[in-house]
């Protein structure tokens, strides 16, 4: 009995350093603008990702009504008349790790990735191109990244009035802690 | 004259007043109460999730925005930063939850793995898993 435990506890470790897929569903994404009025910002933990590291290749998923404001009032803007997210409820994207030979998967530590990929928002799609940060923890992969985006460039309409009082720019924040996929 | 000058100033002035306390209530503003609010739907996480599965568009137009009171047994507890805290709950399908958004929670530790809950939440719609938001624990026995 013992030496049966040993063995699967052995065959997990292996299955566990052979893994290629990592992810999460509880992924964070937010976003930060400040205002002469007040520091908007949105968060959302509900994010999908699949990082796989043998391609490094990198997948995220996100529900626009998963970001969550403070103020109920900017949560409802927000959804309908900003994102529209009844017509367009899934925010996406799509890239890989460029310099991926500079992380070693097999030891802890933390490496600087250059990450390009196609981001859709609002239904349009648009290549970006970052850095992020890729750090080997025992267990799992964190990945974070900071990057802006401009509403304009995804066909969001910002009434005037409001645009000229805030940033031309949103502050995109990606924090993510994957843990490997079992292989089957 | 001059009473009509009040009257006119005074219906002026209310009107004034009303309007700035109006904007003031739209702006502050709380999100809905789950935890006291009346639920659209009352369904388990199985049958939830296998709704979702089978047919997302029309579960996304019978669900999304909604307040679904949902009953299943927790899979995963994640806490968060900011003392938000995701819950998991399980379903027919190991690889598709009911993921749970939670705000600051106040006691994350009487919610264990294996055990029953019954909790109320916003339907945000699906991914790999349906999700909900802004929840709250409505009961946590067996």
């Amino acid at each position: 009995m013992k030496r049966l435990f040993l063995l699967f506890f052995f065959l997990n470790v292996v299955l566990a350093v052979n893994a290629q897929k990592y992810m999460t569903k509880n992924g964070y994404i937010g976003f930060f603008s400040h205002t002469p009025l007040e520091d908007i910002r949105g968060d959302n933990n509900q994010v999908a990702g699949i990082l796989d590291i043998s391609t490094g290749e990198l997948v995220f998923q996100a529900l626009i009504k998963s970001f969550h404001f403070d103020r109920a009032l900017l949560e409802e803007h927000f959804n309908e008349n900003y994102m529209e997210s009844d017509k367009f409820p899934k925010s996406s994207f799509r890239g890989k790790i460029t310099n991926l030979s500079l992380v070693d998967f097999s030891k802890n530590g933390a490496y600087n990735v250059m990450v390009e990929g196609d981001l859709t928002i609002h239904d349009v799609t648009n290549k970006i191109s970052t850095k992020g940060t890729i750090e080997i923890v025992a267990g799992g992969i964190n990945a974070s990244s900071k990057f802006d985006i401009v509403p304009e460039d995804y066909k969001i309409d910002i009434p005037g009035v409001v645009r000229d009082k805030i940033s031309k720019a949103m502050e995109v924040t990606v924090t993510m802690k994957y843990a490997p996929v079992a292989n089957k | 004259m001059k009473t009509y000058v009040k009257i006119a100033l005074s219906v002026v002035l209310f009107i004034a007043v009303s309007a700035i306390l109006a904007a003031l209530m739209l702006y502050n503003k709380k999100h809905a109460d789950t935890a006291k609010a009346k639920p659209d739907f009352i369904v388990t996480a199985t049958s939830l999730q296998k709704e979702f599965e089978d047919n997302e568009a029309t579960a996304s137009a019978r669900y999304v925005n909604k307040i679904l009171e949902v009953t299943g047994i927790i899979a995963v507890v994640t806490p968060l930063a900011n003392n938000h805290l995701n819950l998991s709950l399980k379903t027919g399908n190991e690889m598709s939850n009911v993921i749970c958004a939670f705000p600051a929670i106040a006691d994350p530790s009487k919610l264990k793995t294996g055990e029953e809950v019954t909790l109320r939440g916003e339907c945000s719609g699906f991914l790999m898993d349906v999700l909900l938001k802004n929840c709250a624990i409505i009961r946590n026995k067996k």
